[in-house]
């Protein structure tokens, strides 16, 4: 192993490419024509995307009843799966905004995309809600304005504040990812070789100069909505988090849960960046951008969130017992030996004892393994939100109205439609944008930056 | 402003002031503890808890800042980390803090009292916990601990001042990774132990972070305060930065962020759920004067600090920052006064002599401590490898 020499700053960009390269390089898969392989791709995410809106208009037609939910579990695969989307959203603000505030250069080269995938995971995650109590076209009524039936929604329930708070951290991440966007539109437009494009570049660019005015102006905003957006994203998750923890359901009312689902989001979301970007990094040859060092660095922080999640799962169990409440210690030893044992330890040994391989710099380091470490994780904070929805509603405190859960194909289907629907917006972003910042790439190239003499 | 290409320090002595100001508050907070130790046992025990959970916060905190710089690679606060290093070196004293109250283990921890556990099924059902025996053992374990890492990360360390050798900093990274579990694990059990057990059936899944939060705070706070004077007194190094002062006042709003995010997140659902087993800490801290305790707590830890580092150049400018850092331990102070003393005095708060002798106590042993591992060794870690980077650190 060689030894790290800590007196020099690494470069996060590799070699010492020259700026007009970037360009270059970044927009090239805009201007080329997408190969087979990209067809063949967004052919399989569409028809994925296709089986789950057979699945919702399955739903629509014949009622909830096609789905799993039933007596006492009330809840099943729509929160489930609303849960798992939005947390997918919050390593994509954690590496733009939160990294960017505490300047962590190497997030240069991955925030462009993370964002994206904020935006996407929200508006995939914003499905579940308006669908899950099967009545689409009333989820209008979520939003308090006066109407001719006198109906307000109730201010008192966080499920409402969910309406409030996704929304506000929709709009807040499009424009914090837009503001990003202008100066790259700019150099795209001042590339551009044909007229329309000239034109939609024109337009989206705002009129970008370069000037030293305009750059002075853009990074105030930057850093004004890196703050706005930082405890927004913390409030998201607070709120998925209380729409469990203020019922007084045992395995729900926690007072850890709100850290321990902003830990468990990050988690989550880190491992699909991770797993999407070295993807990408291969296909467009980003590898000196989106280095190895990049990588394990967001392994490290995976590792990181990792123990975060099974220190709640840990403190949880060892409260239930400390608390002396039988109700609640039942329910976490049922968690892990009762009907859903299996997806209890599906869930420990994803979370927690998968990315403990990470202490291992050689697995941090190589691409195969993370990779898979990574959707281990994905699959294990996935069932993190099914073992906390499910088993608490499952066996409540009325031993005579137990029921087993068992979802549908209708649920599995637009469970896959939900990824289906993500990838195709995936898909599409990373053939139409700028997938990494431009202007910030250079910024952090070695000999871009300005010298205090030290050279 | 210039760039430094060769580091220069001299050692110089601390100023006498400081080392005066710490003499005679230990030397007044002694007098007036041991007076209330003869004068009101109980009451005492329960300012020595207090004491205690504040030298932890320093101390432990300390410990768990400079691991938090080897493992995130950190290079603006290693010119400061000697600094919470030698704050560190409380946890070696830590022990003889803790002895008188485990003379009086019986005042303050209600469940060591057999007749009270026998008469109670709840409380019996946790008693493989909550015993003497096993209490006295994590004690230990959690000191053993700390001492432990204090002495592995401060040698090499210190060792490198002479050495040079960039090998030391590797090592510590590994030593930092393992230790901050460790960390984490041992804080939350030691708040348990010693403040969450003090209303034996009352508990909170969110405790441990908690105290977590406030430890964090204390250390930088203090280490934060110490950084200023230091610097002022030229006993730093030269080019010292407002990007330097501007990274101790954000991450200590950071952190008063945080303190009130987990601090509100406890109180909302606990709150909101109302269940009777729940609620009943707080309308402890609810009853009588208490109320005024429990809303002052707010304005202190929260709104003041809060507005007094909300802009940027108040982050930048020393003085504020002096100021804010020690708001900041008193803020402390008075949170885990909030945690503890209810359980003493239920029908309102008691504040005297003998809480102020403790407070005094508590200041003079973080600054004579300082003071006395201060003049023995080094104020910046002059061999660390990333120290010139982090005198040059720019934003």
């Amino acid at each position: 192993m060689s030894v790290v020499d800590y007196t020099q700053e690494l470069s996060v960009v590799e070699g010492k490419p020259p700026l007009r390269s970037i360009d270059e390089l970044i927009s090239r898969p805009l201007n080329t024509k997408p190969t087979k392989a990209y067809y063949i791709a967004l052919t399989v995410t569409l028809s994925m995307l296709g089986i789950g809106v057979i699945g919702l208009l399955l739903s629509f037609y014949y009622g909830t009843g096609m789905w799993g939910n039933n007596n006492p579990v009330g809840w099943g695969f729509p929160i489930v799966n609303f849960v798992f989307w939005v947390g997918i959203g919050h390593a994509g603000t954690l590496i733009s905004a939160i990294l960017f505030l505490l300047r962590q250069k190497w997030r240069n080269g991955i925030a462009r995309f993370a964002e994206g995938m904020t935006i996407f995971a929200v508006m995939t995650a914003g499905i579940f809600p308006a669908i899950h109590v099967g009545r689409p076209w009333l989820a209008g009524y979520l939003f308090p304005y006066p109407n001719q039936h006198s109906l307000w929604p109730n201010f008192n329930s966080p499920l409402l504040w969910d309406v409030f708070a996704v929304s506000t951290y929709f709009i807040v991440s499009f424009v914090f990812w837009y503001v990003g966007l202008i100066p790259d539109f700019a150099v795209l437009r001042d590339r551009a070789t044909t007229k329309i494009k000239k034109t939609i570049y024109s337009v989206t660019s705002l009129g970008w100069r370069n000037s030293n005015r305009h750059w002075q102006h853009y990074e105030m905003v930057y850093l004004v909505l890196a703050g706005f957006a930082t405890p927004l994203v913390l409030s998201v998750h607070t709120i998925v988090s209380f729409d469990f923890a203020v019922a007084v359901l045992p395995g729900w009312h926690s007072t850890i849960f709100p850290p321990y689902f902003v830990a468990g989001a990050v988690f989550s979301g880190f491992a699909m960046v991770q797993n999407v970007l070295i993807i990408i990094r291969k296909i467009f040859k980003y590898e000196h951008i989106i280095t190895i060092d990049t990588l394990e660095k967001m392994n490290k922080i995976m590792m990181l969130t990792g123990m975060l999640v099974g220190y709640a799962y840990a403190m949880e169990f060892f409260i239930a017992w400390y608390s002396g409440n039988p109700i609640e210690q039942f329910t976490f030893v049922n968690r892990a030996f009762g009907p859903y044992a299996w997806a209890y330890w599906i869930m420990v040994s994803c979370n927690v004892l998968m990315p403990q391989l990470f202490w291992f710099r050689k697995i941090r380091r190589t691409i195969p393994v993370m990779f898979v470490i990574a959707v281990f994780v994905n699959v294990g904070m996935w069932f993190e939100r099914f073992v906390i929805t499910v088993t608490s509603l499952a066996n409540d405190f009325l031993p005579s109205s137990w029921a087993y859960y068992k979802p549908t194909l209708v649920d599995g289907a637009i469970l896959l439609g939900s990824f289906g629907f993500f990838f195709t917006w995936v898909l599409l972003f990373s053939k139409t944008l700028p997938v990494v910042s431009i202007a910030e790439i250079k910024s952090v190239i070695d000999g871009s930056q300005p010298s205090h003499g030290e050279h | 402003m210039s760039s430094v290409s060769e580091i220069e320090y001299t050692k110089k002595s601390i100023p006498a002031p400081l080392r005066n100001a710490g003499f005679v508050l230990l030397a007044v907070g002694l007098v007036l503890s041991l007076l209330g130790i003869f004068t009101d046992p109980q009451r005492s025990a329960f300012n020595n808890i207090i004491l205690l959970m504040m030298l932890i916060s320093v101390s432990v905190g300390s410990l768990f800042l400079i691991s938090l710089e080897y493992i995130a690679g950190a290079v603006w606060s290693t010119p400061f980390r000697r600094i919470f290093e030698h704050l560190a070196s409380i946890v070696l004293v830590l022990p003889i803090v803790a002895l008188p109250i485990l003379f009086n283990l019986h005042d303050v921890f209600h469940w060591m009292h057999q007749e009270v556990m026998d008469a109670d099924p709840i409380l019996q059902s946790k008693a493989p916990y909550l015993n003497e025996t096993f209490f006295l053992v994590r004690v230990g374990f959690y000191f053993a601990v700390w001492i432990l890492f204090y002495f592995l990360l401060t040698s090499n360390s210190k060792k490198q001042d002479k050495t040079k050798d960039q090998k030391l900093t590797k090592r510590n990274i590994t030593i930092s990774a393992i230790f901050l579990p460790v960390f984490a694990l041992t804080i939350s059990f030691a708040a348990i132990d010693f403040m969450m057990s003090l209303e034996p059936h009352w508990f909170s899944t969110i405790f441990g972070v908690y105290y977590f939060s406030g430890t964090v705070l204390a250390s930088l706070s203090a280490g934060t305060f110490i950084m200023v004077y230091l610097s002022k007194k030229n006993l730093l190094f030269k080019g010292i930065s407002e990007d330097h002062y501007y990274s101790f006042g954000a991450l200590l709003f950071a952190f008063i962020n945080f303190w009130a995010y987990i601090a509100f997140s406890q109180f909302l659902l606990i709150w909101y759920a109302n269940l009777p087993e729940e609620t009943v800490w707080f309308l402890q801290r609810w009853e009588g004067s208490w109320m005024y305790i429990s809303i002052l707590t707010i304005i202190v830890h929260f709104a003041v600090p809060y507005f007094g580092l909300l802009s940027q150049p108040s982050k930048m400018n020393p003085k504020r920052l002096a100021s804010m850092s020690l708001w900041i331990i008193f803020a402390h102070y008075l949170d885990l006064y909030w945690i503890v003393m209810p359980t003493f005095s239920e029908s309102g708060f008691v504040f005297g002599w003998i809480e102020i002798g403790y407070f005094i106590l508590g200041l003079g042993i973080i600054i004579s401590v300082f003071v006395f591992k201060a003049s023995k060794g080094n104020l910046i870690p002059i061999g660390d490898p990333k120290l010139k980077r982090g005198i040059n650190f720019r934003l």
